[in-house]
């Protein structure tokens, strides 16, 4: 039984992308190097962050601005990287674009484009769901659960799955915004990303309050449907855009 | 629209290599996982002659000692490869192919067989002694069976390939912490040595192959397509698949001439773009030389440490028009001549399989957060390697990047990442 528990909160947090993954990426090799990659990227951001932050761990348990200190740096520099990875990818694009040529071959479809985005995006989000929430599952496989305090009516590994799956989501799709916002130069979608990254990392904070997390992760998942949307809606449009030129 | 975009071929010989060695490092991690709490007993081998770790020791003995071990491992190593290299230049070859299916039955037979018997006894699983007998008879001969013989499809054989991987790779995580450690980067130090001095052991080998033309007898996963290639465009090759490798050296002469015509056409390919890189990376790759001490699982049976199983390679046999099939096959030339495409893929050394999933259950013992860090650190330096592999057209080592990115990330995964990780998480702190 503890078994199944723990792979149900394995699939509660990385199901959505898992399926993902074998319904789009798994068919083309490139992107499966790309989330490979973007994985690689998000664990090396991972990996500085706590570089620099390690001097003042562990931080205090009751005083929140520090948490909130954290959060916003992270964001920031993720961010950056985020636009370090557009470059990487324009790059490749246009290396991509003459390869095509040369073996006279389509270009990159936009489909592809979204596709390359998507697979970017994904690495991000599976990143964030296996670090935060996935490699601290192994006791769930064992026989008994746990609760922290501040929120004691949900067992501590759901509600992390939970909140992975929310933040796998708002990565995977804020990346297909960011690409598409970068690409048309719309500085909207270009400024959107980090204010949704940035609102979804605070609105945690919520959890800080004793039984926070009753209003912290709806209000979470109220930030990633509010991604979800804009991200379709942008698809929809580039895609009928793509098709009347055609 | 028919035509489909490059996307769709590009970067499938990468994850040609990439699946396997992922499949065998999962199945050794969830092995590890699930086998942990029974294999506490010290194993002695090749790798711990020296010194026997113990918990208790002072930091500066365990130092010393698994430096030690590592050295010993290594040299030992060395010795068994120039072995190799003697007797395959006075020509011994069959000597060398009965040798290997000899230690690949021993290595399947009894060390695959101790695990089984751990699996069947941790889940309690019922079955009588016969039938688990004759089962594991029927897999070991056919895994021996497909080393070097014609006929077997190729899929069977990159699957034993994998399952040998498997078991010795679960036999080495048994290796005391430090000893592994240390052993793993002497590996990675000597299998650059071996495989780009001149004069190595691996580069004598590879050399002395592709001299003769022949084929390295030696344990080498071949990420050649299997039957159900894509653009099905190959009946020759999937032929050839079934055929098996002894097959090859028949027409390898024909097949070089015209790759030689060829040969120029695909220089200027290469000088062209990067891209070019991202496909035709499918010259050969020579892996590290890696013995399996497979004699080390009973304490007594030290003595007997002449490693098995060389991986050599099968080294870059036939460069030049194995440089020119992937470039044929990928980029769809579909004018060349269909018949002679000899298709193989990279090779891949039993080696770099057991000891990159060595790295990775030896982080499944601490955690599964480093299993991540070094999964992905493994397989980006795999993928550095084998973009190196497509630039220089040369056997490559290919532990040295991999392994120092594991261990690099390793530690910082365990010293700086846990703590903040832990941190944040369980404070239900998310970004």
């Amino acid at each position: 039984m503890t078994v199944a528990a723990g792979i149900g909160y394995a699939l509660v947090a990385l199901g959505p992308s898992l399926s993902l993954f074998v319904s789009v990426i798994s068919k083309k090799p490139f992107l499966i190097l790309t989330v490979l990659s973007s994985t690689l990227l998000w664990l090396v951001s991972l990996i500085v962050l706590s570089g620099l932050w390690r001097p003042f761990l562990p931080l205090k348990a009751n005083v929140w601005w520090p948490y909130a200190l954290l959060v916003l740096s992270s964001v920031c520099l993720q961010e950056g990287l985020r636009f370090l990875f557009w470059k990487i990818y324009k790059r490749l694009e246009d290396v991509l674009d003459s390869f095509a040529d040369r073996m006279s071959r389509p270009r990159l479809f936009p489909t592809d484009k979204l596709q390359i985005a998507l697979a970017g995006g994904l690495g991000h989000g599976v990143a964030h769901a296996v670090f935060f929430c996935l490699s601290l599952l192994t006791p769930a496989f064992g026989p008994a659960t746990f609760y922290v305090d501040r929120c004691s009516q949900v067992p501590f590994f759901l509600i992390s799955a939970i909140i992975a799956l929310a933040f796998v989501t708002i990565h995977t799709f804020s990346m297909v915004i960011a690409f598409e916002g970068y690409a048309k130069g719309n500085k909207v979608d270009q400024v959107i990303v980090p204010v949704i990254h940035l609102a979804a990392g605070m609105l945690t904070l919520v959890n800080f309050a004793s039984e926070g997390c009753v209003i912290g992760v709806p209000l979470l998942y109220l930030v990633a449907s509010l991604t979800l949307l804009h991200c379709g809606k942008m698809v929809w449009q580039s895609l009928i855009e793509s098709r009347n030129q055609s | 629209m028919e035509s489909s975009s490059i996307l769709d071929s590009l970067g499938v010989e990468i994850i040609g290599v990439m699946a396997p060695v992922s499949i065998c490092m999962f199945l050794v991690v969830l092995l590890t996982y699930s086998l942990s709490v029974t294999s506490d007993l010290q194993i002695r081998s090749a790798a711990n002659l020296v010194y026997m770790e113990n918990p208790s020791d002072s930091t500066t003995v365990k130092l010393e000692g698994s430096l030690a071990n590592a050295i010993v491992f290594v040299v030992l190593v060395a010795a068994v490869t120039f072995v190799i290299v003697l007797l395959f230049y006075y020509k011994f070859t069959n000597f060398l192919k009965h040798y290997m299916r000899f230690s690949a039955f021993f290595v399947l037979g009894t060390m695959g067989g101790a695990i089984f018997l751990s699996i069947i006894q941790h889940f309690s699983i019922p079955v009588d002694s016969i039938t688990c007998f004759i089962l594991l008879f029927n897999f070991t001969i056919l895994g021996t069976l497909s080393m070097f013989a014609g006929g077997i499809p190729i899929v069977l054989r990159q699957c034993y390939m994998v399952a040998m991987g498997i078991v010795v790779a679960a036999w080495f995580t048994k290796f005391p912490e430090w000893t592994t450690w240390f052993m793993l980067v002497a590996l990675a130090l000597y299998d650059l040595v071996a495989v780009l001095v001149p004069g190595g052991p691996l580069k004598l080998l590879v050399e002395l192959a592709s001299s003769r033309d022949e084929e390295l007898p030696a344990m080498v996963y071949e990420a050649r397509p299997t039957v159900s290639s894509h653009q099905g465009r190959n009946r020759g090759s999937s032929l050839r698949a079934l055929v098996g490798g002894g097959g090859a050296v028949s027409d390898s002469g024909s097949v070089e001439l015209q790759a030689v015509g060829n040969h120029d056409a695909t220089r200027n390919v290469d000088y062209n773009a990067i891209a070019v890189r991202d496909v035709d990376n499918v010259v050969e790759r020579s892996p590290p030389v890696v013995e399996i001490p497979r004699e080390g699982h009973f304490a007594s049976a030290v003595s007997s440490s002449e490693l098995s199983t060389a991986v050599g390679s099968r080294g870059e046999i036939v460069v030049a028009d194995e440089e020119m099939s992937p470039l044929v096959e990928l980029m769809g030339w579909e004018d060349n001549r269909e018949d002679e495409s000899f298709e193989k893929g990279i090779k891949l050394g039993l080696g770099d399989f057991i000891f990159y999933s060595v790295l990775v259950g030896r982080a499944a013992m601490y955690d599964l957060m480093t299993v991540y860090a070094c999964y992905l650190a493994i397989i980006s330096g795999l993928g550095c390697t084998l973009i190196l592999l497509s630039v220089y057209n040369r056997a490559l080592p290919a532990l040295p990047i991999s392994i120092m990115l594991g261990i690099v990330f390793y530690f910082l995964t365990r010293l700086l990442m846990e703590p903040f990780v832990v941190g944040m998480a369980t404070n239900l702190m998310m970004f």
